[in-house]
């Protein structure tokens, strides 16, 4: 099981509209995924293995050191789905049975 | 659900704007003359953008304004603004923006529910010829209502 940190400027809107849509495709592909969701600078005290962020914020986290997901469109279900499975695939989960 | 937090005052159909400021000003406006938010709430917003680029178009076309709910929210509601004609907001994957969904919540979860229904509603075809079309703010509401569960 892997940890995801969804992260937006607020925490309010986009980062939950993308929280929303992701769950959604971590349903449906059973990827073993737990999602949370703060803001920028909420970022201390989560240690995610992976962020996902809208694509123009994830220059913040370059050196987070973390795999990093930038969502361009977020009802771009087909390339979210892909980019999830990218990251599990390089990711060695145990639990991920692959897609 | 969307509809208890996105009110038939809360649509502006057709609006003329030059420019994404003036976008989130006058979709603000439409929260600020019914009470949902302050002015300082819409500066916000726009600062939002200024600072951190324009990650609120979330999709093809489609622009959600927001800020943080520490500064002038007095209750949870969704302004939808429909452009005459669509504006820039330099986000180089989904501009133009032809519809403006300006957000305001009081907390973390009251809108979860109606962000819920939206991000269903923006996955339908229907619901942009919905808008587009749209000859009055009940129409968007009906379709809503319709469509949300």
């Amino acid at each position: 099981m892997k940890k995801g940190l969804v992260m937006c400027r607020t925490g309010m809107g986009s980062s939950l509209m993308l929280k929303i849509k992701l769950e959604k495709i971590i349903e449906e592909n059973h990827f073993p995924l737990e999602l949370e969701h703060d803001v920028l600078s909420g970022f201390v005290g989560h240690h995610p293995d992976v962020i996902i962020t809208m694509s123009d914020l994830v220059d913040e986290f370059k050196d987070s050191g973390c795999y990093v997901i930038g969502i361009k469109d977020i009802m771009d279900v087909d390339y979210m789905t892909q980019e999830l499975k990218k990251f599990f695939e390089q990711s060695n989960d145990e639990d991920y049975k692959g897609g | 659900m969307l509809s208890d937090v996105l009110k038939k005052e809360y649509i502006k159909l057709n609006a003329e704007c030059k420019d994404w400021i003036e976008a989130i000003k006058t979709a603000g406006q439409v929260l600020i003359d019914n009470g949902v938010v302050t002015e300082e709430y819409v500066e916000e917003a726009i600062k939002g953008v200024k600072e951190l680029g324009p990650y609120i178009v979330i999709t093809k076309g489609v622009a959600l304004p927001h800020a943080t709910n520490k500064i002038g929210v007095n209750k949870t509601g969704i302004a939808l603004l429909t452009l005459k004609n669509p504006v820039e907001f330099g986000n180089v994957d989904n501009d133009p923006v032809y519809y403006v969904f300006m957000l305001a919540t009081t907390d973390m979860d009251s809108h979860l529910a109606a962000l819920s229904n939206l991000s269903d509603l923006l996955a339908k075809q229907e619901f942009f010829e919905v808008m587009k079309n749209a000859k009055d703010a009940q129409s968007v509401i009906d379709y809503i209502k319709a469509n949300e569960n």
